[in-house]
């Protein structure tokens, strides 16, 4: 084989094994890609479907900035304040000579359904008036084998007097048979009866209103109904709380009952390694029985001292009962293990107590584990499901994030909104997503030693 | 008086270790001895509890319920442990070389681990809707199968005419020869691609509406909404499991390679009589966390379920049944059942840790 032809074969493995690689990410990326932008379109379950949508184009982002800042001076999620005006064109293909008679109207519509139809919000009908359609342009058009007119009308939504804020208002535009769509400020959200209906959920949406509606929408329709506030923005806090307190316990304690596994002489010292071991392989459902009863009884009657009756329900609860994850014990022993004694020797000839080499000595150069238990700490926490799920139950202001898209699940899951469904479990991804792309390694890093058993 | 040296480690041992004995004790230790003496009672939360020696294990075993909840739960453990150790090995196997960019990709395949069991099963329901993603894929890929057959055709043609012209220079070349696949694959993806956009070739009207989440019709014995929560699962926890055949890899020196190659193995001989084999501590490693990991099965059966969901006897696991006893809409719980079940799970588990530390390798060879 000439020198030539070898190198000719390695770049072609070389080729090959890159398109095998990409092919593998395309399948681990693409799902959560295709969810992602399907949580951007008002209808995610649209067939066929296609990745070329109003949200995504680069015009319609300009008009919703423009628009929004026009209604009410935020261009990022917009509304309609009292003495604004927003003006939209549409245009259509007509074959007439005579302009099509349009019909517009700003509907009475309810702002989405499940949660969010509880609430009364002022109707954006009640409020602005409407001008137009006027005729603005007239121009000879083709249209595939029609001839005819373009035709470009100008909408004006005015909010004349007093009033509230408006957070979205809706608009249906009705063209009669044989018009033709052509384009518009800012592309409708939908078309109805067979496309004769350009409907808008929002003219005045924002930036942020229009290409994130669905986020929007999960935020201002989940709300609590005794304070209004937004359940999810309330569940993400939790879930933050949560993770922040139980990453420091862990970390404070872990490390404390590691170092003590690792160096610490003292009986029964390796009866409870193995019983640790043994706590790690039993399920979760074997014990949540007994510690919902603990709970419920508030440690078997101690937070009756501190004037609590139960456990249940609360975040104090939750906390003690998963001060520390036998994992993270196990992490910290492990690292413990591996780092050479006589730095700590040398402490301890000085007369330094355990207590001291530990906070003062090992931990400062522990930060590789400290790291990762963090991290898996958080990212355990943030993710947690069945046991927040026994213990929080009602009110719902008190779910973590995971319960909360639950409750969501079921609230939208019946009538189809998937769009508010995607965007609840893109959003609560991007924290650890986040976390991911700045520790990743550690995320690795924790998973290697986690699972070394001795 | 002194505290002697020993006595004095010690209770600083007990001091280091108190907060983690109090969770062990009182979460762990204490739940799981009640969990063993309610099993043995019965006991609905509110009276208390009255024994009955080992009638909830009997009853267990005559509940059709539990029997569903057991063999669904086997039947998906063993699928998904199947399946994502297979294509763990896979894609750790293609990743362990030092090539260019590859921690890139080693990052960008780790994403679905991070994401949390509730968002994977809100995507899960919409991927698997009755218009969702994974029915649409496969309306493209059946109504395009005249291109994916042109696509093959026009591959083999532009390959035999290759080998052909090399074996005509002389040359020793393999049908599939790589470096000649290089070449025939775009040129046959840019013929079918041609043919189609020249309207030689029309896409079938191809509309496949499986409902997969809303029945209990069964493939291979199991119910489809249990398949996509198979499929589903082993792809957020591949990830996971190649980081540790990652691990595994790096362990295993070149040398073993290279003085096969030079005895002219091929491939898959390397793969069966050296990476198999000296991989063997972690595979076992792979499979016992996987066991243990799918046995536990709740969140997404939870997720599925529900209001326009799967029916419950096409997903409930035995966890879900723990829960489902202890929690019942609109009925007493079981709590003596559902105790039983609970250790019957963690059994289970227990005899399949047993089992992989009698027949798999110590691992203290590998992790040094």
């Amino acid at each position: 084989m000439s020198p030539r032809e070898a190198a000719r074969r390695r770049w072609a493995r070389v080729a090959w094994i890159y398109g095998l690689l990409l092919t593998f990410g395309v399948f681990f990326v693409g799902p959560f890609l295709m969810g992602f932008l399907a949580s951007l379109k008002p209808d995610p379950l649209e067939w066929p479907f296609t990745l070329r949508f109003a949200q995504v184009s680069p015009k319609n982002w300009a008009a919703a900035w423009r628009l929004g800042r026009a209604g009410s001076g935020d261009p990022w999620l917009g509304g309609m304040r009292p003495g604004r005006e927003v003006v939209l064109e549409v245009a259509y293909f007509w074959p007439e000579d005579t302009p099509p008679p349009l019909e517009a109207a700003v509907p009475r519509r309810r702002p989405g359904a499940g949660m969010g139809a509880v609430f009364e919000t002022p109707y954006a009908a009640d409020h602005v008036r409407l001008l137009g359609p006027e005729l603005v342009e007239k121009a000879p058009a083709r249209l595939g084998e029609k001839e005819g007119y373009a035709y470009r009308f100008r909408l004006r939504v005015v909010y004349p007097g007093e009033g509230p804020f408006l957070e979205r208002v809706p608009l249906d535009l009705e063209a009669p048979r044989g018009a033709l769509y052509l384009g518009a400020t800012l592309d409708p959200t939908r078309f109805e009866r067979r496309g004769r209906v350009a409907s808008w959920d929002n003219v005045v949406p924002g930036f942020v209103g229009y290409v994130f509606h669905n986020y929007v929408r999960a935020f201002r329709e989940a709300r609590s109904l005794e304070t209004g506030e937004s359940l999810f923005l309330r569940w993400t806090l939790n879930s933050f709380f949560l993770a922040a307190v139980k990453v420091i316990t862990t970390l404070v304690f872990a490390s404390m009952a590691g170092y003590a596994l690792a160096r610490l002489r003292f009986p029964g010292r390796q009866a409870l390694f193995l019983f640790m071991l043994f706590s790690m392989m039993v399920p979760g459902q074997v014990t949540f029985i007994s510690n919902y009863l603990v709970l419920k009884d508030g440690i078997f009657g101690l937070s009756k001292l501190f004037g609590v009756e139960t456990l249940l329900n609360t975040y104090t609860g939750l906390i003690l009962s998963g001060l520390v994850g036998a994992g993270a014990v196990f992490i910290m022993r492990q690292f413990f293990e591996s780092i050479p004694r006589e730095v700590e020797e040398a402490a301890l000839i000085d007369g330094a107590t355990p207590w001291q080499t530990l906070f003062r000595i090992v931990l400062p150069m522990s930060t590789p584990a400290l790291g990762a238990v963090a991290i898996l700490t958080f990212q355990g926490t943030w993710n947690e499901f069945f046991w927040p799920f026994v213990v929080l139950t009602s009110p719902r202001e008190i779910y973590t994030l995971p319960l909360g898209l639950l409750s969501f699940r079921n609230a939208y899951g019946q009538v189809g909104d998937w769009g508010l469904i995607l965007a609840g479990g893109f959003f609560s991804m991007v924290p650890v997503l986040v976390l991911f792309a700045v520790f990743q390694r550690y995320f690795v890093e924790g998973v290697s030693v986690g699972a070394l058993k001795e | 008086m002194r505290i002697k040296a020993r006595t004095l480690e010690a209770l600083y041992a007990l001091l280091l270790l108190l907060p983690f004995l109090f969770t062990l004790t009182v979460f762990f230790l204490y739940a799981f001895v009640r969990a063993l003496y309610f099993s043995f009672t019965d006991y609905d939360l509110f009276n208390p509890p009255r024994f009955v020696g080992l009638g909830n294990y009997l009853t267990l075993f005559r509940d059709p319920l539990f029997l569903t909840a057991l063999s669904h739960t086997l039947a998906y453990s063993f699928v998904v442990t199947a399946l994502q150790t297979a294509l763990a090995l896979l894609v750790a196997m293609a990743l362990n070389r030092p090539l260019k960019g590859i921690t890139f990709f080693r990052t960008l395949y780790y994403l679905p681990s991070v994401v949390s069991t509730a968002a994977a099963s809100l995507l899960l329901l919409w991927l698997f809707q009755r218009t969702g993603l994974v029915n649409q894929a496969l309306s493209l890929l059946l109504g395009h199968l005249p291109h994916l057959g042109a696509f093959a055709l026009l591959f083999l043609a532009f390959q035999t005419a290759q080998v052909l012209w090399e074996r005509r220079r002389g040359l020793t070349v393999p049908f599939f020869d790589p470096a000649l696949a290089l070449f025939s694959v775009p040129l046959a993806l840019l013929a079918a691609w041609g043919l189609g956009a020249a309207g030689i070739l029309e896409p079938w009207e191809v509309r496949v509406e499986i409902p997969w989440l809303p029945t209990t019709a069964r493939f291979l014995g199991i119910p489809y909404p249990l398949w996509a929560i198979i499929l589903m699962n082993t792809y957020t926890t591949i990830p996971t499991l190649m980081v540790l055949f990652l691990a595994g890899l790096k362990g295993i020196p070149r040398t073993l390679y290279e003085a096969a190659a030079l005895d002219g193995a091929t491939p898959w001989v390397m793969f069966t009589r050296i990476t198999l084999p000296l991989l063997r501590p972690v595979l076992f490693l792979v499979i016992t966390l996987g066991l243990i990991g799918t046995l536990q099965l709740f969140d997404q059966v939870l997720f599925v379920g529900g209001s326009g969901g799967a029916p419950l006897e096409a997903t409930i696991t035995l966890a879900y049944y723990v829960y489902g006893n202890v929690f019942p809409s609109g009925a007493t719980p079981r709590v003596g059942l559902a105790s039983a079940a609970a250790l019957f799970l963690a059994g289970l588990t227990l005899l399949i840790v047993l089992l992989q530390r009698r027949f798999g390798v110590s691992e203290r060879g590998w992790s040094a």
